[in-house]
């Protein structure tokens, strides 16, 4: 047996890397582990196996052609992804969107959401060890899959948003299987919250793991569910509202802790919130066109510096976008939610246990071709 | 927070403090700063409460433009801060104030090549090793703009702007 | 010729014992991969196997037909004699607890008088096998299920031991047989209740399932001491895990369960055996069950667990145990 030594005082440690191919870092993310015993004294993640260029891809080709690359930046968040893109194109070359419009892309736009946490809340326990929540989640997921499926023609790399509105309008099916879906996730949280969150193993695995301070997530600029957790109510879909999000009534779900514990659960009541939302959005949907009259076919975007942020799943996403007057962006930077979350990981997991780098890892829901784009 | 009292900080330090249209722009504030000043903006910000959203460069003449974005918690208040490298290609790093930014500084470094002084270790962190010097988002001489070409300069947006605050000049 | 004549018997009683004890392990395989992965399927709201045979009731058969027909990799960097003796090692000593297991009053190999030393003494050979299997893979992932089995394996142990020997003190055997007889009028399950669970749970933690399979923890070890093993090498290794399964919940049931005892049927000396196998595979459901509802536990949790509620609570009943079968 031979094991990479170090030299100096840390001859001691042995060095243990995990992934590029590792079941827990959820994509081709690579960490850098250095052991003492079972635990991590530093950690050193390695990214760019996922590099695709997006943003460099974006400077060649019409600002509007961009949206399929979005969604493919998050694959679980696509619509998202759509959203911000849209809007801000929206917002640079004063295009509106048909309310009907918004109000979709709102609906969707949720459901999109849930369907991330739900992956999350599955792919999480996973890690933990319970092979069980995943099928269920995987269950409910499906459903939205297929209701989106219907619509937008895509299971999971939408591009379904359009400067100026969606490319469909939806139809009394999508309605009420929506309506269906609602009830049946409601009736499931009370078997999750029985069947694992009240879990003692899983409680001693989250809790006191991964603390985090909201001065840290300031620092490293932590956003999403995992601010949240320690007890900050930033939601960019009240602190800066867009699209018809402020016609709605929903609650930023906090928690204090900052823990593992924390973000698990604000995640899994933002997805009780989500679904206000969409019953809101079904109430009070109104008629209308779902596009845009005008929007022309060489959307040239006056020259300026525009940025757009959304919630995401994760945390911010901004897009910020710098244009000369051309229809082709001079320059587009994406801002996603996990490169910075991710960042706080040396930080955060120095001196744990290697079973607790992984549960603390998994909270922060990583999706590495966010992170290198 | 009280805005007042955070623009008239920014005014003392930055050469310019621009209130833009939220609604056009998606941001509140546009700062242009000296590249020195950037670490001492940096420490004013944190301790106002922001957090950093991005760091990102763009690439025009005169020199490559580093952009800070921040935003705050509690009130609305999104800050794009600009600053341009010097001669040299450098700029100081906050990585010591804000320590998210040491990723972005480092993918800075990938595709700009924007050299942060002081950063701890600027290794690629997207590219790969032997790709230190590609510096894929550099502009060729044909597409390199002005960096007023990119600036929102047109009259009628000027018009449909609120009145801009204006810092007193400084040299 | 005369001394041939004298061992000829009880050579053949070896060699009918051998076979039988290869048709419990290789048929309890069969049974308990089929059943686990249906198990599991129906837990997780999908149905398991389906394709091969009816409900997918020869999956296992081709699975093993497979898994034989398979290279047998050996990584370059591994230690390639250890390499491969690990999992003969794994897999060979789970023959000689069963021949000893009293499955029902006249069957049973040889009822020995420290039949429960014979059987700790052999279950705790597998420890050794998967230490020689992630150190011999060369793989770093091996070599932390190898630690961390060693650790969790020997602590466990302990509880283990101390909750039968409370039965043994109240028997005064070692013999399997007697102990499974002196439970005639009250299962010790009644008698030992804390005894009981506090074997369950070293049970589980001794055979290195879920929520202790921390030596093969996916999550963090890829596959942890098994990570560099394939074809065949890596199938004497699962053999291996259901056979002390099978071995674990067997002295469950002798210890705890009253062994073949149960409603008379005809001819109970042999036909007892039913309800010694139903108890025991009652127990192995168990152990599945529980496999694929929890998550995992911490390593440091395991082993404080152990050390700081196991032990001294088994200790503690051990004592008990031993003033009232003094006073009494």
């Amino acid at each position: 047996m031979n094991v990479e030594v170090l030299e100096d005082e840390r001859h001691h440690r042995f060095v243990l890397n995990m992934g590029p191919q590792h079941p827990s870092t959820h994509g081709v993310l690579r960490v850098l582990l250095e052991l003492e015993g079972e635990y991590a004294m530093s950690l050193l993640p390695v990214l760019g196996y996922g590099h695709r260029c997006h943003e460099k891809i974006a400077e060649f080709k019409p600002a509007k052609s961009f949206m399929p690359n979005t969604a493919r930046m998050d694959y679980l968040g696509a619509l998202i992804y759509n959203h911000g893109y849209a809007q801000l194109l929206e917002k640079a070359t004063g295009v509106e969107a048909p309310r009907r419009a918004e109000y979709i892309r709102v609906i969707t736009s949720e459901l999109n959401r849930i369907q991330s946490h739900l992956l999350w809340y599955g792919a999480y326990l996973l890690d933990l060890g319970a092979f069980t929540p995943i099928m269920y989640a995987f269950d409910d997921r499906e459903e939205i899959l297929d209701i989106l499926e219907d619509i937008t023609g895509s299971r999971l790399t939408y591009c379904y948003y359009r400067v100026g509105g969606v490319c469909k309008d939806i139809d009394d099916k999508f309605v009420t299987r929506t309506r269906a879906f609602i009830d049946r996730l409601r009736g499931r949280f009370p078997m999750y919250d029985e069947l694992v969150n009240g879990n003692v193993i899983l409680q001693k695995r989250l809790i006191n793991v991964g603390d985090l301070t909201p001065q840290t997530c300031y620092r490293y600029g932590i956003t999403g569910p995992l601010l949240r957790g320690t007890g900050v109510a930033y939601d960019l879909r009240r602190a800066e509202p867009y699209s018809v999000y402020p016609e709605f009534d929903f609650e930023v779900p906090t928690e204090t802790s900052g823990d593992c514990m924390a973000s698990f659960k604000v995640r899994f009541r933002e997805m009780e919130q989500s679904l206000r939302i969409i019953e809101q959005a079904l109430d009070k949907l109104p008629e209308g066109p779902v596009m845009a009259a005008k929007v022309p076919k060489k959307l040239k975007i006056p020259a300026g510096d525009y940025n757009s942020s959304v919630e995401a799943p994760r945390g911010e996403l901004s897009y910020y976008l710098v244009a000369d007057g051309s229809d082709v962006p001079y320059r587009l930077k994406v801002r996603t939610p996990s490169f910075s979350n991710l960042s706080v990981v040396p930080e955060m997991c120095e001196g744990m246990l290697l079973s607790d780098v992984v549960s603390a890892m998994g909270s922060l829901d990583l999706v590495i071709p966010e992170i290198d784009r | 927070m009280d805005v007042k009292s955070v623009v008239q900080q920014w005014q003392k330090m930055a050469t310019s403090v621009e209130e833009v249209d939220y609604a056009v722009s998606g941001y509140d504030y546009s700062i242009c700063l000296e590249g020195a000043t950037v670490p001492a903006f940096a420490s004013m910000m944190l301790e106002a409460g922001f957090y950093l959203v991005d760091l990102m460069a763009v690439h025009v003449e005169p020199a490559i433009e580093v952009v800070y974005q921040l935003a705050h918690v509690e009130t609305r208040c999104r800050v794009m801060a600009r600053a341009f490298v010097d001669e040299k290609g450098e700029i100081p790093s906050i990585t010591d104030i804000y320590q998210g930014a040491n990723w972005h500084e480092r993918e800075t470094r990938d595709f700009h090549g924007v050299v942060f002084v002081g950063h701890p270790n600027l290794e690629p962190l997207i590219l790969a090793e032997e790709d230190v010097d590609l510096k894929p988002l550099l502009k060729t001489e044909k597409t390199l703009k002005d960096v007023a070409a990119v600036r929102r300069g047109q009259p009628e947006d000027e018009a449909a702007k609120p009145e801009a605050v204006k810092s007193p000049e400084q040299s | 010729m005369e001394t041939f004549y004298s061992i000829l018997p009880e050579l053949i009683r070896i060699v009918i014992c051998a076979a039988c004890g290869a048709i419990i392990v290789f048929g309890n395989a069969l049974v308990m991969g089929y059943a686990e992965r249906k198990l599991a399927g129906h837990i997780m709201l999908r149905p398991g196997p389906m394709e091969v045979g009816f409900h997918g009731i020869l999956q296992l058969v081709v699975d093993g037909l497979k898994l034989m027909g398979k290279q047998l990799v050996v990584p370059a960097q591994a230690d390639k004699p250890l390499f491969m003796i690990a999992p003969l090692l794994a897999f060979a000593p789970v023959f000689v607890p069963l021949l000893v297991l009293p499955f029902s009053e006249k069957i049973q190999g040889f009822d020995l008088d420290v039949g429960l030393l014979l059987i700790l003494a052999f279950a705790s050979l597998n420890v050794l096998a998967i230490l020689i299997g992630g150190w011999g893979s060369n793989n770093k992932y091996s070599l932390f299920g190898a630690f961390r089995s060693v650790a969790q394996n020997v602590a466990y142990e302990i509880p283990m031991l101390i909750s039968l020997l409370a039965i043994v003190f109240m028997t005064n055997t070692f013999s399997l047989r007697d102990i499974a007889a002196a439970q005639s009028p009250v299962w010790f399950v009644v008698l030992q209740p804390l005894a009981f669970l506090i074997y369950i749970v070293a049970m589980v933690a001794e055979t290195n399932r879920a929520p202790f399979d921390l030596p093969e923890a996916e999550s963090e070890l890829t596959a942890g001491f098994h990570t560099e093993y394939s074809g065949m090498s890596f199938s004497l290794f699962v053999l291996g895990e259901y056979a002390n399964m099978f071995i674990v919940c067997s002295i469950a049931t002798v210890f705890f369960l009253g062994g073949s005892s149960g409603i008379p049927l005809p001819y109970f000396e042999y036909s007892g055996a039913i309800w010694f196998l139903a108890k025991v595979y009652a127990l192995m459901f168990f152990l599945v069950w529980i496999r694929w509802t929890y998550p995992r536990t911490r390593f440091d949790q395991l082993m404080n667990f152990c050390w700081k509620y196991l032990i001294p609570f088994s200790l503690v009943n051990l004592l008990i145990t031993v003033v009232m079968v003094k006073l009494i």
